[in-house]
């Protein structure tokens, strides 16, 4: 997903996540996913690389309802 | 102030901040602001600062205290503690404007706060006639302190009314960008509240956050922003039916995006090219001169040494002049540029300095490299950009990456941080021990580093 941002390749794609990728991320989960991400300050926060990012989401999705 | 901004009809919706506002709502808020920040001691000739993320105290505030012909400076409010204590220091206002029960989050498109102007008792009144402060990202050394008069803001204003494809009244313009920089400030709010067209902002900065905002309304509707929310559009296309064009500004957009995003959505990518110092410069509003821009009406460009200069009659710099930024009538941009002579037409080709573009804001490398250098784990730093921004260190004895990055986070606004960190023994250096700064070289170094833990 994030790769897809500046159609980059997965290798390119560092582990820390900056707030342009994070946004971008959000926006393709909410895709896939079919749901609203409203997600807290404290909640993006913790979104500071790939791994973090991913448990995260997993979390979140895990309750998030479907729109 | 009230008759080149305010004025309208009453039930005029001018705003839209989750609810609409109406032209008589907002002059009932600047009124009430105009109040508070009388009584924190502002009056005409004094000096305000706003430490406010984009919101209606926001707007209430700058409009309240132009009214009362106060100096008005504008601080991110993504800038850190440390940033804006400094750029205080700097700036000594009278008063403060800080924000108080915010409700947002780093992806809304605005925040709802109550505004309270707090009085400094240090502060001093203005020693220009400007109108607008802001500080630059300084390139070299301190940053640099631009400001502009009303009339050259009116002046700006103007500009946005002669160029035909721009937005008027009856329309409406979504702002992606922040109010507190020159391309949402001016091309975006001020060019609203005087043109009397609507300014919405989305509730949310994703795709879908930005599409419930356009389609909103069936005013036609121009999408302001910078070049990644037009990617970010682009890889999620789906139907905008009052979407009349998208202008991006503040970065370069890469080549295939205005043709992919006119696929997505049969309407215009656009670009403009401008700086806080002067405001909108040069556009391409229809996306038909792309990568090329065309000067604005009022416009004098010129092509020097590969550099863009652009006629400005007085230095827009007060208090510490840098004398190699405008010289004889004449504003450097430090942007690389081409022009064609015949048609007058520039291309922008990129920075000459070491100020980059994070999202649309401006980063200097040689801030963040200062910044990082001068902490006390970091015997050595370089640091540069490669998409993103990187620090190669030598740390001291006993220091470890994990402190040095959490230094950062309270020394940096988190756009300026480096995403990657590369720990070496000792930095790359030329024969006449000057660093080392291409990436290739760095690369390597770093590769034959150890790993180092946070």
């Amino acid at each position: 997903m994030l790769a897809s941002f500046g159609q980059r390749s997965p290798d390119e794609v560092a582990e820390e996540i900056g707030s342009l990728e994070l946004t971008w991320l959000i926006t393709k989960v909410e895709l896939r996913y079919g749901v609203m991400l409203d997600l807290s300050d404290e909640t993006l926060a913790r979104m500071t690389t790939v791994s973090s990012a991913v448990t995260t989401l997993a979390d979140v999705l895990a309750g998030a309802e479907h729109v | 102030m009230d008759r080149e901004l305010l004025a309208g009809a009453d039930e005029d919706v001018c705003l839209h901040l989750g609810t609409p506002l109406t032209r008589k709502e907002l002059r009932e808020l600047v009124e009430s602001a105009q109040g508070s920040l009388a009584q924190a001691g502002l009056r005409g000739g004094g000096t305000v600062t706003l430490h406010l993320p984009p919101s209606l105290g926001y707007v209430a505030s700058l409009l309240a205290a132009w009214r009362i012909g106060a100096q008005v400076s504008l601080l991110d409010h993504r800038l850190s503690r440390a940033e804006v204590d400094k750029a205080l220091d700097r700036l000594a206002p009278q008063v403060v404007v800080q924000a108080r029960d915010v409700t947002s989050s780093a992806m809304s498109g605005y925040a709802t706060l109550t505004a309270h102007p707090v009085a400094r008792p240090d502060g001093v009144p203005a020693q220009t006639p400007h109108a607008l402060v802001q500080l630059s990202s300084g390139s070299t050394g301190p940053s640099k302190v631009i400001a502009r008069t009303s009339d050259d803001l009116l002046r700006e204003l103007g500009t946005y009314a002669k160029l035909d494809d721009y937005p008027r009244a009856g329309t409406r313009i979504v702002l992606l960008a922040s109010i507190v920089h020159v391309l949402g400030l001016v091309g975006g709010l001020l060019h609203c509240l005087h043109a009397r067209l609507e300014l919405a902002f989305p509730d949310r900065l994703t795709a879908d956050g930005i599409r419930a905002a356009v389609t909103l309304s069936n005013k036609p509707t121009m999408l302001l922003g910078v070049p990644f929310h037009a990617e970010l559009l682009t890889a999620d296309p789906r139907p905008m039916p009052s979407l009349t064009s998208m202008v991006v500004a503040g970065e370069l957009t890469r080549p295939w995006v205005p043709t992919a995003f006119t696929a997505a959505y049969g309407v215009p990518l656009g670009s403009m090219y401008g700086m806080t110092e002067l405001g909108v410069i040069a556009t391409d509003l229809s996306g038909q001169l792309a990568p090329a821009v065309a000067p604005a009406p009022g416009m004098r460009l010129r092509v020097a040494d590969g550099e863009l200069l652009v006629a400005m009659a007085a230095s827009p710099y007060v208090g510490l002049i840098d004398e190699t930024r405008w010289v004889d009538g004449w504003l450097h941009t430090r942007d690389a540029a081409a022009m064609d002579e015949r048609t007058g037409l520039v291309t922008i080709l990129g920075r000459l300095d070491s100020q980059v573009s994070i999202g649309g804001l401006k980063v200097d490398l040689t801030e963040v490299e200062q910044t990082i250098g001068a902490l006390p784990q970091v015997a050595a730093c370089v640091v540069s950009f490669d998409g993103a921004i990187e620090a190669y260190l030598v740390l001291r004895d006993g220091s470890v990456l994990g402190d040095v990055e959490a230094e950062i986070a309270d020394q940096l606004a988190a756009y300026k941080k480096p995403r990657r960190f590369y720990v070496l023994t000792e930095l790359p250096r030329t024969a006449t021990g000057k660093n080392v700064r291409d990436r290739a070289v760095l690369r390597t170094a770093a590769q034959a580093a150890p790993t180092v833990s946070r």
